[in-house]
């Protein structure tokens, strides 16, 4: 029922006398028909093609009924059905129909319009009519799909909804769609491997690129990183190049310590406003143009030396000091100081050891920038799930057990102990390491996560290969319920793994206890494979945990207007076919913001953000959908009240012939009624779900095709 | 359903046809379990945290897992029959922490409702129901443990049914009305004459 209700209130119905016919072939460009009362004389000429969709849909209702059905329908010149109507055959029968049956509107009763309405608009425009006088019955997904086993009951709601169809397309007016200028820039939020990919690929293609980055430096989790799977290459390494690259990119301008603060209009032409945080350190081109000759920070570090704060390095997870005023590590990109105001006491030691470069401001304030852009990637990245909440493995109760990143930190030669791994209670060497896999993931009591992290146990299968080539004599156990390792050469890399020694226990860990006189912790776990409970006595535990999305994705995500699933990770148009764009036209995504991602599908996706985000730019224009609203001035009191309704700041009073009157700015409606639902006066005409048809549609459904 | 070849009575054991069939899978009960527990039996993946957490596995050949696969599965007979069945303390650290949301510890007394139909039960726990139709108590006081009591300043009794008697007919009356102590008889007579 809910469904009917659906379709009903999408589309309409006939018998209704008057015709908002407007002539077919309508020239003017500019106007899409004059609304109400532009009715002709010409007669509706509506062809209904049935779609069998393979068995999808004649497989579950009596097609020859629908079709019998569908020519009593009044205004109905012509039904056909064909096997695929999709299918260049089937969308020829469309074709030859229009023209030979001097058709004025198409009804496709087939699958649901977010898949095919653009083919069934494109063959009704090759057919000699306007695209939008083309309807849709979704006798699919509404229909055959959910009544499978009721042939009877599907065959008569396939009826109705093809009456419904019928009644709205025989109101359909031509429509044009409105082509607006799409400027030549773009903007990247997030500056990690996706956001540095998709930015460099973008600036490469030569348009100006915002880089936004809410930490002091560019590079994300990939620079966290010790070495990357399979191949075991460096990740600054590797990662590096790629960073001095953003860094220099004349096409990229990179704004750090920044946070997109809000974002207006619509693709082609975002006004975004970046809040510049107080860095309290100015670049030597700040500098500049202050006229400090040689001024600005250049990354000495004297400042660092005298700071007397001491707080916890985010970059270390918290497993190195930093000062108040501090770069994360050695390679960090810009080289330029940030002061931590929350920590600061504004002693001043800072500027008097910076001296005459006077790159030191105490008393910086937030700024705001505002940039227009045409098209926006969002690749925000992930965090690390907070595994404490698991208390049977003992995070942050128990010194030996650590996460995967804070692993990665401990072997990693620029971390802080310089590469040497060792037990955090007493600075030893580990000689058994346990890893625990899917430790928060594929988790479904609401503690943990339901999905599977995807890139943990290939992680760990180069943690495994880490500590036995650090440490000789040193054995990993692999506590696992599945190795999945997917990608080129994963697999190879589980043999490799396996044959340097690697210990693989197939059962989840059950629980973790410490000894409390050495330190050491008992794993316990069932060997599922072996059929026994296992007591395994280990130095050291790593956790692989869970990802999750950044805090901050869901505020920003909103300011784009973006969806998110039900585990927050920001919502594809389609998951196969648009698994880069979203649902707000202009703004694409890239990275595991999406859904969690190997470092090879990070990249991958960012570049097809990249690729898809840079064709409007260099179409330079974009058609947008010509369902604006519309005012009828005559019957506008000027009230206002839409004015304020309206979510898009579309609307606006304005003073014609002497009194004040509604009026659209037509690139920024998005069509969504709010205006037209609420008008007192019935004055705002809603292009195509204009009042008349929506009617008609209800009529349909309500009366049953009786006149 | 045995299939044997033939052999002395020790090797012809150890040369027992291993596999399962699929005749051997009732996939009514699945649905019975899942029904008697409450929780989704059928959702077991298998990754042993109710073994790994189990008390009574280190300690016995207990395995919580065998029995979530066999519900699984439908195994039945497999299921009703294993002495096994009788060795959970229902501690439910399993269903602390079952990943998948399950609560094993419920399949397992969902499956000894389903064997005690069968009259499939261990005596010692149809002498329970005994002591606790005559007394209130599944362990009732003695004479030790009133001494233990005594020195810690507690009463000789528990304020139970031990110290109120009167309450002992509503006991009865409940466990009458699910025949349990008559079925607990006949089945102790059945076995011990």
């Amino acid at each position: 029922m809910a469904e009917k209700k659906k379709t009903t209130a999408k589309k309409t119905e006939a018998k209704k006398e008057t015709k908002h016919e407007a002539p077919a072939k309508q020239e003017t460009k500019k106007q899409a028909p004059a609304p109400v009362g532009s009715t002709t004389k010409q007669e509706a000429r509506i062809g209904v093609f049935i779609c069998h969709c393979g068995t999808n849909i004649a497989g579950s209702m009596d097609i020859p009924a629908v079709q019998e059905y569908a020519k009593t329908i009044p205004n109905v010149a012509y039904v056909d059905n064909y096997k695929y109507m999709c299918s260049m055959p089937g969308q020829g029968v469309i074709n030859k129909a229009i023209k030979e049956q001097k058709l004025t509107g198409v009804v496709v009763a087939a699958c649901s319009p977010r898949l095919h309405e653009p083919t069934f608009r494109t063959a009704t425009k090759e057919g000699g009519l306007n695209p939008f006088r083309f309807e849709m019955a979704n006798i699919r997904e509404q229909n055959s799909w959910v009544h499978m086993h009721d042939q009877e009951g599907s065959t008569e709601k396939a009826k109705d909804a093809i009456r419904i169809a019928v009644a709205k397309a025989s109101l359909l007016q031509d429509l044009f769609p409105k082509a607006v200028q799409v400027e030549h820039a773009a903007m990247v939020v997030g500056a990690g491997v996706a956001g540095m990919q998709a930015a460099l690929d973008l600036a490469n293609a030569g348009i100006k690129t915002y880089l936004v980055e809410s930490t002091p430096s560019i590079g994300g989790r990939m620079s966290q990183l010790d070495k990357t799977f399979p191949t075991l290459d460096c990740s600054q390494c590797i990662l590096t190049p790629k960073m001095v690259d953003v860094g220099r990119a004349p096409n990229i301008e990179l704004m750090t310590y920044s946070e997109v603060d809000a974002v207006e209009g619509y693709i082609g032409n975002f006004d975004v406003t970046i809040r510049k945080k107080a860095r309290g350190v100015i670049t030597m081109a700040e500098g500049e143009a202050r006229g400090i000759v040689g001024g600005g920070c250049n990354g000495c570090g004297d400042c660092e030396v005298v700071c007397p704060v001491v707080k916890p390095n985010e970059f270390e997870v918290g497993m190195k000091p930093r000062k108040a005023i501090y770069i994360n590590h050695p390679q960090v990109v810009p080289l330029l100081y940030t002061i931590d105001f929350n920590s600061c006491i504004k002693c001043g030691l800072c500027v008097t050891s910076c001296g005459e470069k006077k790159a030191i401001d105490l008393e910086a304030k937030d700024e705001f920038v505002k940039v227009k852009v045409g098209t926006a990637i969002l690749a925000t990245g992930f965090d690390i799930f907070p595994v404490e909440k698991k208390t049977e493995w003992g995070y942050k109760k128990y010194e030996n057990v650590v996460t995967s990143l804070e692993f990665e930190r401990l072997i990693c030669a620029s971390g802080p102990t310089g590469g040497h791994l060792i037990r955090p209670s007493d600075g030893e060497t580990p000689k058994k390491v346990a890893f625990v896999l899917c430790a928060g993931s594929r988790d479904n009591t609401g503690n943990g996560k339901p999905y599977c992290s995807r890139f943990c146990c290939m992680y760990s299968l180069k943690h495994a290969h880490q500590i036995i080539e650090k440490i000789p004599g040193c054995i990993p156990y692999l506590f696992y319920m599945d190795i999945r390792s997917f990608g080129k050469m994963y697999e190879e890399f589980y043999y490799r793994i396996q044959d340097e020694g690697g210990k693989f226990i197939r059962g989840r860990v059950a629980n973790i206890l410490e000894d409390p006189a050495t330190k050491n912790l008992h794993v316990y776990a069932d060997d599922t494979l072996l059929n026994r409970p296992v007591d395994m006595e280990v130095d050291l535990v790593v956790l692989a945990a869970a990802v999750q999305p950044m805090e901050d994705t869901n505020r920003t995500r909103k300011l784009f207007g973006v969806s998110c699933s039900m585990d927050g990770w920001l919502l594809e148009a389609h998951p196969k076919l648009n698994p880069c764009g979203t649902t707000t036209a202009g703004v694409f995504l890239a990275g595991v913001c999406q859904g969690p991602k190997d470092i090879p599908d990070t990249v991958a996706s960012a570049e097809g953000a990249a690729s898809a985000a840079s064709i409007p730019i260099h179409k330079g224009e974009v058609e947008l959908e010509p369902y604006f609203a519309m005012c009828i001035e005559e019957r506008c009191a000027g009230c206002g009240m839409c004015v304020n309704l309206c979510p898009f700041s579309a609307l606006a009073l304005v003073e014609k012939e002497g009194r004040k009157v509604m009026q659209v700015t037509e690139a920024k409606c998005k069509g969504c009624g709010t205006c037209g639902g609420f008008c007192p006066g019935g004055a705002i005409w809603m292009n195509h779900f204009a009042t008349p048809q929506i009617v008609a549609q209800i009529d349909a459904f309500l009366l049953g095709g009786e006149q | 359903m045995v299939r044997t070849k033939g052999y002395p009575e020790a090797l012809e054991k150890k040369l027992h046809d291993q596999r399962y069939y699929s005749e051997d899978s009732n996939p009514e009960f699945t649905k019975n379990v899942k029904g008697i527990s409450r929780t989704i039996a059928h959702m077991c993946y298998q990754c042993g945290t109710c073994t790994g957490s189990c008390p009574s596995a280190p300690r016995s050949t207990y395995r919580i897992r065998k029995f979530m696969r066999r519900a699984v599965l439908g195994l039945e007979n497999e299921s009703l029959t294993d002495p096994d069945l009788w060795l959970c303390t229902t501690c439910y650290s399993c269903t602390d922490r079952c990943p998948r949301d399950i609560a094993p510890t419920d399949v397992i007394m969902a499956m000894r409702n389903l064997a005690f139909k069968r009259d499939i039960i261990p005596v010692n726990f149809l002498k329970t129901v005994q002591a606790i139709y005559s007394s209130g108590h599944g362990v009732p006081n003695n004479d030790v443990n009133r001494a233990a009591r005594e020195r810690l300043g507690l009463t000789r009794d528990p304020p139970t049914t031990h110290m109120y008697p009167e309450y002992m007919p509503g006991i009865r009356k409940i466990i009458d009305h699910y025949k349990l102590k008559a079925n607990a008889d006949r089945i102790v007579k059945e076995r011990e004459g």
